[in-house]
């Protein structure tokens, strides 16, 4: 159970096990109010080793990682580092001892550049103490081109995609001499070329030395990567092992605590008649600047359309425009044959068009409100669950209650507020009012984000069951392995465009990839390719 | 009509009216690319409106005013200091306790100390800093008489209004404090991961907004009217937030948007002079500089960019 050297020297030799650890966390216990986040967990990693620490959302593993940089204090445990037993208070305590840490939401000002980014806190200066920009360039330049970091030390933060922000937040370990560097979810936001290039640079950094501490729920990019796996669930650890030792399969089961279906089983799509049709939509974002360029596509009945992207190529105002939340400012929009291109929120819900919305904290669940309201929301003027205006509660109660129930929501009870559940049945919760009231066509924006492994299966299965009964699914994912293993057909979004097609399980994620980032031949244009070509 | 409005004096009294909103709207910057909101300056500037006079007529000594006024308005900012940054009280709600209580107080000791309501003693006010002979006849006269007015005519304060906009605009970003005072107000947390403490960082934000009010303050009463009046700020610490928000929370854009509203200001006072001829009754021109605050915070003129955390309070660990 415990991570003690002497059982990690047992470990294949090929792991870097051979040399003794770096960072060890010993019995570290943290107690949160009516939670223990930590509970008597060990750890350790070794230089030249990439340790992952793997588990479902709220396993603690981010707590364990804040404690080690000092931005949590832990209620008991102790920390060693190179063999000493030592007192982390504050980060500045775990940066002098040579700890890095990237958070999970990057810890980057977004209008200062890249190298005031990286030396702020640590500021090279002149002989008059002021800041030596000078200096400050020349060394971030010095690092990147060591650890092959390539990155514009003069440009904001602000204007560099996820994946540049998440090398500057590396520069920034690396520029203070770390170690030992953290990262906390680093893929989670990222595209699988950056996915890819992310594990390049780490891969650079453990053959220079370092020791890096991968936190993550996702078992593929464990088994590729890992040398070691530690598996945590509610706050402790359940097992250690390495990728050469396990599955994934058996990886699910530690960390759910139960089997765990990975793979959906669907069957053929019996695919009906048109239930959504786009045609030509032009839609606008918040600065006024066309998101949507003209799109067109149909969703059928008994099909599932994903929509893959780069989060920010006009999704969110595709789903806006579909579900009654932003006006086209062109284009046409119709559901089963009738034009709802200009229907607000509540005559599209009449319609029969249900949301589950990307941020389930702004859009989907009133925080505030217990689960019956939150249930009701959307329905509230429909029989019989209000009359003449007056909400019916006792009719409200009996719903809410049969649907806690269809949709597993795990909760005490029907009148608590949705902030108190967990991620994952606030998410059931969602589908439990969008599902239960039988549209004709689902538009799911990001439906499992930030869900863990047995939420996801849950999610799933409830789109595939909506796709069997002869529904229209819109499926908008970030995640590439969703859009696949969910879709019938999908299609790629790339600045406000659509810009390739394909039937769902004849593509790879590789291939995806490379349209999303604007790269690729379009295969639903072949005019303008060969006008390109003829003109060349 | 022209000839008689546009004046070199429109200009310089332009520039001092400007004075008190450009010193307390500098100190704002500063504070609120703390990530502290300070909507007190205007009780801070009353506060040490009073303080600076009453010390005056105590001591006998207008600089002795100056640096009591200072101290006052500096002591009271730390009372928002520590309910906002200590406490994580709303900075709103601490600010607005502290311009009412500077409001009750200044009132209470108004007849403590002079035994009556209203308005105290005069003092004698501060000089200009220069007095430089008058230009002769001619062209180069006239230019001369230009310079003098618009450029050399102000009292001490007034320069230090100029010279603060300047130092602390080139401190804010050529300087390590600069940057990190930045990195405060818009992601504090960042800020902490490297080892900034945010805490300490936003207390100092928060008594140079106290010590630029006090300034303010000063030159208010010991520079330009010589006594105290109940209330006598007037909205103007209201105005400074204002125009630091227009000044895009530098400092030197916040003086800029400071004498924008002081010539505002000017030019109502010389506009009502003319009442009788244009028709438009005095009462309009009063409202001048209130309207421009209130397009001005409307949003306007442009969408600024406030600093990502501002107002909101920072809990340092779990
Ligand atoms: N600052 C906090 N205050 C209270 N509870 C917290 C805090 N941070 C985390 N928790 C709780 O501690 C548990 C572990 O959280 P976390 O370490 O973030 O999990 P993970 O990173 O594995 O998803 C969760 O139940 C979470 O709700
Ligand atoms: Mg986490």
């Amino acid at each position: 159970m415990s991570a003690d050297p002497q059982a990690a020297c047992e470990l294949p030799p090929n792991v870097g096990q051979d040399r003794p650890p770096i960072l060890e966390l010993r019995n570290v216990s943290k107690r949160f109010p009516g939670v223990l986040a930590n509970d008597d967990v060990s750890a350790s990693v070794a230089p030249g080793e990439v340790l992952a620490l793997l588990g479902e959302n709220g396993a603690g593993k981010s707590t364990l990682m804040n404690v080690a940089y000092g931005l949590l204090s832990a209620s008991a445990g102790e920390i060693v580092v190179d063999g000493n037993s030592v007192q982390i208070r504050a980060p500045r305590d775990a940066i002098r001892l040579g700890i890095g840490m990237v958070h999970q939401h990057f810890m980057l000002v977004e209008p200062l550049t890249v190298t005031e980014n990286i030396v702020l806190g640590m500021e090279p200066t002149n002989s008059w103490g002021l800041i030596d920009r000078a200096v400050a360039r020349k060394r971030v330049v010095e690092i990147s081109a060591k650890y092959g970091l390539k990155v514009d030390p003069d440009s904001r933060v602000m204007d560099l995609s996820v994946g540049m922000q998440q090398r500057v937040e590396i520069l920034k370990a690396l520029y203070r001499d770390a170690r030992i560097l953290i990262l906390d979810e680093p893929t989670a936001v990222l595209t699988p070329q950056e996915v890819h290039e992310l594990f390049q640079i780490v891969r650079e950094l453990v053959s220079q030395g370092l020791a890096v501490v991968i936190i993550t729920h996702k078992l593929d990019e464990v088994m590729a990567f890992a040398d070691r796996i530690l598996v945590m669930r509610a706050g402790r650890v359940v097992g250690e092992t390495t990728p050469e030792e396990c599955s994934e399969q058996s990886l699910a089961r530690m960390m759910v605590g139960r089997d765990v279906v990975l793979k959906i089983d669907k069957g053929p799509a019996k695919i009906g008649e048109v239930v959504l049709d786009v045609s030509d939509l032009v839609v606008l974002d918040d600065r006024k600047l066309p998101a949507l360029k003209g799109v067109s596509f149909a969703v059928h009945g008994g099909e599932v359309l994903g929509i893959a992207g780069v989060s920010g190529n006009g999704q969110r105002e595709l789903v806006e425009a579909i579900t009654g939340l932003r006006r086209p400012s062109g284009g046409t929009v119709s559901l089963k044959g009738r034009d709802i291109t200009h229907d607000d929120a509540r005559r599209t819900i009449a319609a029969g068009v249900s949301h589950v919305p990307e941020d389930r904290h702004r859009r989907g669940l009133v925080l505030e409100f217990d689960l019956v309201e939150n249930v009701a929301l959307g329905d509230q003027r429909r029989e019989p669950f209000s009359k003449h205006g007056i909400l019916n509660r006792s009719a409200l109660d009996t719903e809410a209650r049969a649907r806690i129930k269809d949709y597993d929501v795990r909760t005490p009870n029907e009148h608590v507020a949705a902030s108190n559940l967990s991620g994952g049945n606030q998410q059931k919760l969602v589908l439990a009012r969008e599902l239960g009231r039988n549209p004709e066509l689902l538009v799911a924006s990001q439906p499992t984000r930030g869900l863990d492994v047995g939420a996801i299966e849950f999610v799933h299965r409830r789109i595939i069951a909506e796709r069997d009964s002869g529904k229209a699914v819109l499926l908008v994912s970030m995640e590439l392995e969703e859009v696949m293993s969910l879709s019938d057909r999908i299609l790629v979004m790339y600045e406000g465009r659509v810009v390739a097609e394909f039937e769902g399980g004849q593509v790879t994620e590789e291939e995806l990839g490379l349209f999303m980032t604007g790269g690729g031949r379009t295969p639903t244009e072949p005019s303008r390719a060969s006008e390109e070509d003829t003109g060349a | 009509m022209f000839s008689e409005v546009v004046t070199p004096e429109l200009f310089a009294s332009a520039v001092r009216l400007a004075t008190p909103i450009a010193l307390a709207a500098i100190g704002g910057a500063v504070c609120e690319r703390s990530g502290v909101v300070n909507i007190a300056m205007e009780g801070l500037m009353l506060i040490s409106a009073f303080a600076g006079v009453a010390a005056a007529l105590l001591f006998g000594n207008a600089w002795i005013g100056v640096f009591v006024a200072v101290l006052a308005s500096v002591l009271f900012s730390a009372i928002h200091a520590w309910a906002s940054i200590n406490l994580r009280a709303d900075q709103v709600i601490s600010g607005t306790a502290i311009n009412i209580l500077a409001l009750g107080v200044t009132g209470f000791l108004m007849e403590t100390i002079f035994g009556h309501p209203g308005t105290t003693d005069t003092v004698k006010t501060i000089k200009p800093l220069m007095d430089l002979p008058a230009g002769g006849g001619g062209v180069l006269g006239t230019i001369w008489q230009w310079v003098d007015v618009v450029f050399l005519s102000y009292t001490p304060l007034v320069y230090v209004g100029m010279f603060s906009a300047v130092f602390l605009t080139w401190a804010m970003y050529r300087t390590r404090w600069g940057l990190r005072l930045r990195a405060l107000g818009e992601h504090p947390r960042a800020a902490d991961t490297v080892g900034i403490n945010v805490l300490r960082g936003r207390w100092v934000a928060v008594l140079i907004s106290g010590f630029m009010a006090g300034l303010a303050g000063a030159n208010l009463t010991l520079e330009q009217v010589g006594s105290f009046t109940e209330n006598m700020t007037n909205g103007r610490g209201f105005i400074a937030l204002a125009a630091n928000i227009f000044g895009r929370w530098t400092p030197g854009g916040a003086y800029m948007a400071s004498l924008l509203f002081g010539f505002a200001d000017a030019l109502q006072l010389k506009l009502q002079l003319f009442s009788d001829v244009i028709k438009i009754p005095p009462q309009f021109f009063l409202m001048l500089p209130y309207i421009l605050t209130v397009i001005v915070l409307a949003g306007v003129v442009g969408r600024a960019v406030a600093p990502a955390s501002v107002g909101k309070p920072y809990k340092e660990k779990g």
